[in-house]
C-alpha cells in the first residue's frame, strides 16, 4: 500500500466562546444592561477578547451604550456581531428603528433569540455576556436551556423590592442548574462630591444581604454616578482617557470585572471534581 | 476588597455517625461537623432576628442527640440541613462551614 504524502488534512479548529455569563435580575431599571456594557469594556480593557448579546427584543438598550464602528453582517445563515469599541455585539437594536417597537409575541421573541445563540459567529472569545431581559419568562428559560450557560452574575439595587425580584431570578437559575457567578448591587450609594459622605438612597446593603443568605458571592457595589449615565446617553466609554469624570466608576468595573474573572475561573477550574448536587439520606448507624 | 480567588467546593460529603457527618473541600481540607453544634449556628428566620440578627435559639435548648433527616445542596455555594426538631431553613454557606 503506498504511504500517503501528506498526513491527514489537520481539522479547521472551531472558534471558542470560553466563557458565557449571563447577566441577569428578574428585574427591570436596576441597571443590567449598563452593568453589561461596562463590564465589557472593563474586561476588553484587561485584555480579554468580549462579546455582548442583548436579548431584550423589547427594549434593547446595548447598541445606545454601546454604538458600533461596524455593523452586523449576514453570511447565508451565520450572523456576523457588530463590532463597538472593540467588543462584538449582536442586539435587535440593529434590526429595527430606535423608535420603532418589537411587537411580537413570544415564540417570535424566542426563536429570535434562538438565532442568536445558534448562527451568530462569534470567533474566539474569552468572555460572552448575556444581557438578559426582565422577568423569568420564556425568553430567559430558552437562554438557561440552549446558550450553554458557565455561569449568571444577578444585579440588584439595594431596596427590598428589588432584591424580591431577583430571589426569583436566583430561583430559576437553581431550577436550570445554571451556577450563580454573584451578587452585583447598583445604585449601592451616593457620594456626596461636597462632604464625601455616602449617601444611601435606597437602603443600605440589599445586595450584600442577599449574597449572605443565599450563600453566593457578593461581587461588590456601584455607586450611583452622573458620568455613567452620561457615559450610557452618549455611547462615550468610561475607560476613554478623555473622560476623567468617570475614572471612579472605571474603578469600580474594573474590580468588579476582576472579582468575576478569579470567580469564574474558579468555577471551570475547580468544579471539575467537586460534587455539583447531592442529597446526604441519613441513615441510622450502630 | 472582597476577593476570594478560589470559592471553597465540596469534593465529597459523608455521614461519619449518628451526629455527625465529614466534608472533604475542593482544597482537600477534611472537616466534621456535630449536627447539635450546627443547629446552634442556623441562620433561618427561626433562629436569628432578621431585623437584629440577634439569636432567638438558646443553645440550651438545642438537644446534643439531634441528628439530620438530610443534607441537601443549595446551588453551588451552601447546604441546607433537615434536622430532627424540625429546623429545616437554615442555609449553611461554604464559607462558614469552612472556617468552622
Amino acid at each position: 500500500m503506498p504511504l500517503k504524502m501528506f498526513s491527514e488534512e489537520r481539522k479547521k479548529e472551531q472558534p471558542r466562546v470560553k466563557h458565557i455569563i449571563a447577566v441577569a435580575a428578574g428585574k427591570g431599571g436596576v441597571g443590567k444592561s449598563t452593568v453589561t456594557a461596562n463590564l465589557a469594556r472593563a474586561l476588553h480593557w484587561l485584555g480579554f477578547t468580549v462579546g455582548v448579546m442583548d436579548t431584550d427584543i423589547y427594549g434593547p438598550s446595548i447598541r445606545k451604550m454601546l454604538p458600533e464602528s461596524q455593523l452586523p453582517a449576514q453570511n447565508g445563515q451565520a450572523i456576523s456581531p457588530a463590532l463597538c469599541q472593540g467588543i462584538s455585539v449582536i442586539s435587535m437594536a440593529f434590526f429595527r428603528k430606535e423608535s420603532e417597537s418589537s411587537a411580537v409575541r413570544a415564540p417570535i421573541a424566542n426563536s429570535i433569540i434562538t438565532q442568536f445563540i445558534k448562527n451568530v459567529a462569534w470567533g474566539n472569545l474569552d468572555y460572552l455576556l448575556i444581557d438578559f431581559p426582565p422577568g423569568t419568562g420564556d425568553i430567559q428559560l430558552t437562554l438557561s436551556q440552549q446558550a450553554n450557560l458557565t455561569g449568571a452574575i444577578l444585579v440588584t439595587t439595594p431596596q427590598e423590592v428589588a432584591v424580591m425580584d431577583v430571589r426569583k431570578a436566583m430561583h430559576l437559575f437553581d431550577l436550570v442548574q445554571v451556577p450563580i457567578v454573584g451578587i452585583v448591587e447598583n445604585m449601592s450609594y451616593y457620594l456626596n462630591p461636597q462632604t464625601k459622605e455616602k449617601v444611601h438612597l435606597f437602603g443600605q446593603s440589599g445586595g450584600e444581604r442577599l449574597a449572605r443568605d443565599s450563600g453566593v458571592p457578593f461581587l461588590g457595589g456601584i455607586p450611583i454616578d452622573a458620568s455613567l449615565c452620561k457615559s450610557g446617553d452618549t455611547g462615550v466609554s468610561i475607560f476613554d482617557e478623555a473622560n476623567i469624570e468617570s475614572k471612579e466608576s472605571a474603578e469600580h468595573f474594573l474590580r468588579l470585572a476582576r472579582q468575576i474573572v478569579a470567580h469564574v475561573e474558579a468555577l471551570t477550574t475547580s468544579s471539575k471534581d467537586c460534587l455539583k448536587g447531592f442529597e446526604l439520606i441519613w441513615q441510622e448507624m450502630k | 476588597m472582597n476577593i476570594r480567588k478560589t470559592p471553597i467546593l465540596v469534593s465529597s460529603i459523608k455521614q461519619k455517625d449518628n451526629h455527625t457527618f465529614s466534608i472533604v473541600w475542593s482544597d482537600g481540607a477534611v472537616k466534621d461537623y456535630r449536627l447539635s453544634e450546627l443547629q446552634k449556628r442556623c441562620p433561618c428566620a427561626n433562629c436569628v432576628d432578621e431585623s437584629t440578627g440577634k439569636r432567638i435559639l438558646n443553645d440550651a435548648n438545642v438537644n446534643a442527640d439531634v441528628r439530620a433527616v438530610k443534607i441537601v445542596s443549595i446551588g453551588r455555594y451552601a447546604l441546607r440541613i433537615q434536622f430532627t426538631s424540625g429546623c429545616s431553613t437554615g442555609i449553611y454557606g461554604y464559607d462558614m462551614l469552612y472556617q468552622l
